[in-house]
Formats: C-alpha cells, sequence, structure tokens
C-alpha cells in the first residue's frame, strides 16, 4: 500500500494515453484473409472492435440467380474454398430434396468419404495457421506435408486439386479407380502416427497453452445466441453435430463416431484452446468415419440414373423451396433456395458458418489484449471466401 | 415437436400467427410484421419450443410481395421451424421506390445482427430499430440493392468501369436443341494415373526420401 501511495492522482494524470484506434487488416497475416478489424485500444487493451468485411464479395448469390442448378454447384466451391467438398455436397442436397431425388448407394458412401478427407485437410490449416499465428512456424509445414496427401488422393477421382466439383446433384462426378479406398486406408494409418507428432509440437507445448487457455471465452449461451456452430459452438461444450443428429446423409447413422467437445482442459470452457482442441479431435474421428465407411462401399453406380437424363437439358425442378443444412468443418452451412419452377433458382441464399463465427467476434474482443486477439480471430477459423461470398 | 405442433403452440400464444403453410417441403409458418418479434420471443423462451438459435435470415422478392424468412432451430428439442415475413408489393413498387419495413430481431436473437445488415445491403430491406443499420459487404456509399429482381448494374463505380452484360448467363431458346450430354466416364477408369501411395511416395532426385535409410543420393 505504502509503494501505491507514491503515485499521485497528478502524476497519473501525466501517464494518460490518448485512446488509439487501430486498424487490424485487411492485409495482414492473422486475418486468415481480407477481414479488416477497427480497433480501439486503450494501451494494449481492446476497448472496442468493429469488423469491416466485403473485400472478396463475388455475389455468389446473385451468380446463383442467373446460372442453372448444375452450373453453380462449381461456385459453392468457391465459397469455403478449403472445404469445397462440403459446400458441394451441401448444394447438391438442397438441390435433390428440391427435385425429389436420391443418390444411389455408392455414391453416397463416396461422398462421406471425400467430405471427411477434405474436413481433414481443412483443420489441417487450422491447425498449420493457429501455430503461426501464435508464433510457432514449424507446424504448418507439417500440417501442408499431410495435406499434400489429402489433395494427392481427392485429385484422383476429382482431377482437381483443391476445388473439386466432384459431389454434384444425383451423386458424384466419377468413379473411383481400383486402388483408391486401399490408398486412403494407407493414409489413414499413416496420418494417425502424424497427428501424435502435432500434440506433441503444438498441442501440448507450454507457451501454446499459456497463449490460448483462458483467453477469448465464449460460453455456451452466447455462442448460441450468435448462431456459432461447428467447433466453436462445440468448444464452448454444446454437443451438437449434425452428422450425428440430423443426418443428412444417411450413412453417418449407420458409422459411429463421437463428436468432441470443449472441457475447459487448461483453462475456462470455451476459451481458444478448447475451441484448438476440438478441431484436433475431430480429424481422428475423420479418420475413425473414414475406415468405417471404406470397408462399406458397395459396387454400382455412382450417379442417379434418372439424374443423368435430367441433365441433358438444365434442371427444372418445380415450385418450391426447400432449407438444407450440412456439417462442415467451420460449422453449418445452409443452403435455402426458391424455386418459381424456372432452369435457375428465384432466391439462392448461402447461409455460411464463418459468416456468423466471425459475428461474434466483436463481442469476443473487448478486454482482450491486443496479442490475444490475434489468438481470437484465430481460434474462429474463418475463411472470408465463405464470410464475404 | 414437428412443425404441426410447434406452429398450434406458437398460433395459441401469439396473436398475429398465420396458419401453416405445407404445400413446399419445408413447411413455413407467416406471421404479421407487428407480431413477429413476440413470436420469436416466444419460439426463444417458452420451455417446449426452445429454439435457441436463429439459423439463418434471407428476404426473398416476388413478383407480388417481399419475404423476409427466419430459420429458427432447437438444438436440445431437435426441431426446427421456418417463419415468414411477407410484405405486399405497391402498385408500380421498385427498388428505388419501395423499401419494405420489418420489425428486427436483434434484440431477440444476436445473430440476426449480421444477417438483417446483409439482407438490407443486397435485398433492399429495411429492418427498424436495427442498432446498426449498415451496409455489411458493399461499400457504404453503394447505390441500389444488387439482389433486387430490377437491379442495373452500375456503368462505373468510383470511376472504375464495371463491364458487366445484363444478359442472364445462362439463356437458351426453346428452339435450339439441348446440348449433348458429357458421357459419364465408364468405371473403374482414372482421371488422372494414381501416384504410389502415401506412405512410400518417392522424393525428387538427390533430396531425402520420406522414409529414412529407403536410399536417395547424396544432397549437393
Amino acid at each position: 500500500m505504502e509503494a501505491l501511495e507514491l503515485y499521485t492522482v497528478d502524476e497519473r494524470d501525466d501517464l494518460y494515453t490518448e485512446e488509439l484506434k487501430l486498424n487490424l487488416g485487411p492485409q495482414h497475416p492473422s486475418t486468415h484473409g481480407v477481414l479488416r478489424v477497427e480497433l480501439k485500444m486503450d494501451g494494449e487493451i481492446i476497448t472496442a472492435s468493429r469488423c469491416d468485411i466485403g473485400y472478396l464479395h463475388r455475389c455468389a448469390e446473385k451468380i446463383g440467380e442467373n446460372v442453372s442448378y448444375l452450373q453453380f454447384t462449381p461456385y459453392t466451391d468457391r465459397m469455403d474454398y478449403l472445404a469445397a467438398c462440403n459446400n458441394e455436397l451441401a448444394w447438391s442436397l438442397a438441390v435433390e430434396k428440391l427435385l425429389g431425388v436420391e443418390a444411389p448407394e455408392r455414391a453416397q458412401w463416396l461422398r462421406v468419404i471425400v467430405c471427411e478427407l477434405n474436413r481433414i485437410a481443412s483443420h489441417l490449416i487450422a491447425f498449420g495457421t493457429y501455430g503461426i499465428d501464435m508464433g510457432a512456424n514449424t507446424p504448418f509445414f507439417y500440417a501442408f506435408r499431410e495435406r499434400e496427401a489429402v489433395m494427392a488422393l481427392l485429385e484422383r477421382p476429382s482431377g482437381a486439386r483443391m476445388l473439386y466439383n466432384y459431389v454434384r446433384p444425383g451423386g458424384v462426378a466419377h468413379d473411383i479407380d481400383e486402388s483408391w479406398l486401399s490408398d486412403v486406408l494407407a493414409f489413414c494409418g499413416e496420418f494417425e502416427k502424424r497427428w501424435a507428432e502435432y500434440n506433441q509440437l503444438l498441442t501440448t507445448n507450454r507457451i501454446f497453452i499459456g497463449r490460448t487457455a483462458n483467453v477469448g471465452v465464449l460460453p455456451r449461451d452466447m455462442a448460441l445466441a450468435w448462431g456459432c456452430t461447428g467447433p466453436v459452438l462445440r468448444g464452448s461444450g454444446v454437443k451438437w453435430d449434425l452428422r450425428r443428429d440430423v443426418p443428412y446423409l444417411w450413412p453417418y447413422d449407420e458409422i459411429e463416431f463421437d463428436v468432441p467437445v470443449g472441457e475447459g482442459t487448461h483453462g475456462t470452457l470455451g476459451d481458444c484452446w478448447d475451441r484448438y482442441w476440438v478441431r484436433m479431435r475431430e480429424m481422428m474421428e475423420s479418420i475413425r468415419i473414414i475406415r468405417q465407411a471404406c470397408a462399406r462401399v458397395p459396387s454400382g453406380d455412382f450417379m442417379d440414373k434418372a439424374m443423368v437424363r435430367m441433365y441433358k437439358s438444365p434442371l427444372k425442378p418445380g415450385k418450391g423451396e426447400v432449407y438444407m443444412r450440412c456439417e462442415n468443418p467451420r460449422g453449418e452451412l445452409g443452403f435455402y433456395i426458391v424455386s418459381d419452377g424456372g432452369t435457375s433458382p428465384l432466391r439462392c441464399r448461402a447461409r455460411g458458418p464463418s459468416f456468423c463465427n466471425l459475428s461474434v467476434l466483436d463481442a469476443l474482443l473487448p478486454g482482450c489484449m491486443i496479442a490475444d486477439g490475434v489468438a481470437v480471430i484465430g481460434s474462429l477459423d474463418i475463411v472470408l471466401g465463405e464470410v464475404d461470398r | 415437436m414437428n412443425e404441426d405442433a410447434l406452429h398450434a403452440r406458437l398460433a395459441a400464444a401469439v396473436p398475429g400467427v398465420g396458419v401453416l403453410d405445407s404445400s413446399v417441403k419445408d413447411p413455413f409458418v407467416v406471421v404479421e410484421p407487428g407480431a413477429l418479434v413476440a413470436a420469436l420471443t416466444f419460439l426463444r423462451d417458452d420451455p417446449a419450443c426452445g429454439m435457441e438459435m436463429l439459423h439463418n435470415v434471407t428476404a426473398v422478392e416476388r413478383p407480388e410481395a417481399m419475404e423476409v424468412v427466419y430459420h429458427v432451430c432447437s438444438l436440445s428439442q431437435h426441431h426446427s421451424l421456418t417463419v415468414k415475413v411477407r410484405m405486399p408489393r405497391p402498385e408500380g413498387g421498385t427498388h428505388d421506390t419501395w423499401i419494405p419495413e420489418v420489425p428486427s430481431v436483434a434484440g431477440v436473437y444476436a445473430s440476426a445482427d449480421w444477417h438483417e445488415r446483409e439482407q438490407w445491403d443486397l435485398l433492399g430491406v429495411r429492418f427498424t430499430g436495427h442498432p446498426d443499420l449498415r451496409r455489411i459487404l458493399l461499400p457504404p456509399e453503394w447505390k441500389g440493392h444488387p439482389l433486387r429482381k430490377d437491379y442495373v448494374y452500375p456503368g462505373e463505380h468510383g470511376g472504375i468501369p464495371l463491364e458487366l452484360d445484363a444478359v442472364p448467363l445462362y439463356e437458351r431458346g426453346s428452339d435450339e436443341p439441348p446440348p449433348e450430354p458429357h458421357p459419364p466416364r465408364p468405371p473403374g477408369t482414372p482421371l488422372v494415373q494414381p501416384p504410389a501411395p502415401f506412405s512410400s511416395r518417392p522424393v525428387a532426385a538427390g533430396g531425402r526420401t520420406a522414409e529414412p535409410g529407403a536410399g536417395g543420393g547424396e544432397p549437393h
């Protein structure tokens, strides 16, 4: 108490610093794309934040109203470009629901495999870039080594490395070659060993835990109110996964897998470390799903026969509207299609998970240190291509 | 609960709730604009409904009306409901003259904040009572609302010419024959040559191999 009294009120007035307005981004590596955050700073503490998005707006919904249903599939790849298969799946399922078509059994299981492979690739980027955000450059290169393997696997049936256009309304675009499934299984075995390395590198690193535990705590009710989904919601302890709770592909109903949720292992429930750890464990759950799915891929058609006939002219679903939700690596992607009976939708709405997950940022940042702000943005794992569409 | 039970519960508690339209794949309830906030508050707070999350807010412009669509879902009860507000188009209403107004639900669900800003930005629906109704995706000085059907692309923006033609990207006359379908690839034929399995992938000559001790020349 004695020491504190040395600072009189007058002397403290001299130490007063003006409120500083700081632009984080739009060209800043920690914002994972082109996101600008206006920050009001009191020293190193963030007192207010305001996100500015739209730098990557490409009018996807307007394009959707002007192209045919099939032509829009590759555009969905470019929303969340790190999880293209999952976006195609959501769009394909929405169109199938509108048309009343169901993909054949072989296509269903192939869809599960490619989507889970894509989920692993996407989470690997989240893992690698989060390490970079925290000042650990090495994990990024390890993550990209395994991601390269996933991309090589997905390239074989689809012909593309990132934007696959593989899952289409009615099934999948091409059949797999004979050795593909065994190569996928070989990858699974290899990946499990590598996953243990990641944890040694980053997950259990004391500095990393110090930077992420108790930082950016997102309570359960707040996550629900802001519409957060995916690992962000599960990091706050909500056991909700559309694959388990609303199986949009019936194979998910027949597969055994767990839904990892945050437990507050190193700090408060819903902190950055919890969100990170949910993603890490989801990769292993995806491996479990892939293993079971590979054993069950039946022979048969990979594309619905009626759909192939329909493709001879632009798809023309009758009047109607559907809302289809799918569990993407980043959360729930929803497509709302309103058809007036024409060859292109009257309204084609994409509800991106990154958009909603990012909207909570302005509520999370005040009170954080600026360095923790970077940790919070990274832990939300946004893709600006999907935020802006 | 299914949509029928949810609708019955909602209609009994909140006046101004219309009938359930089950003519489409996802049935929806049309609500009077004045009853919207009360309806969504009831859906959120009623323990039997338990709609914790507003999943999506959309507006749909139809020739006769503007519809604002709310998708709410419950994680604990495993059900969801689509709620709509319909505002009829006034005589000769265009995107310049007709800005429909709906009460904002940002006070009920925080997630509505950004969704409503986006619908205002792209479709020109004004959400009254919204705390901060600014454009979100387009620049603040942008004119008009591009997802309106009668929107005309500007010739330039900020001195930059925008060369966009107004022709729809996909249009075929009724007399034109349909295009030849792309033949599906026969099963089993690979599109590209399969690379070596992951665990034994060769590395460039002279470099390290994936598996230590499996050969490879001296590094330079």
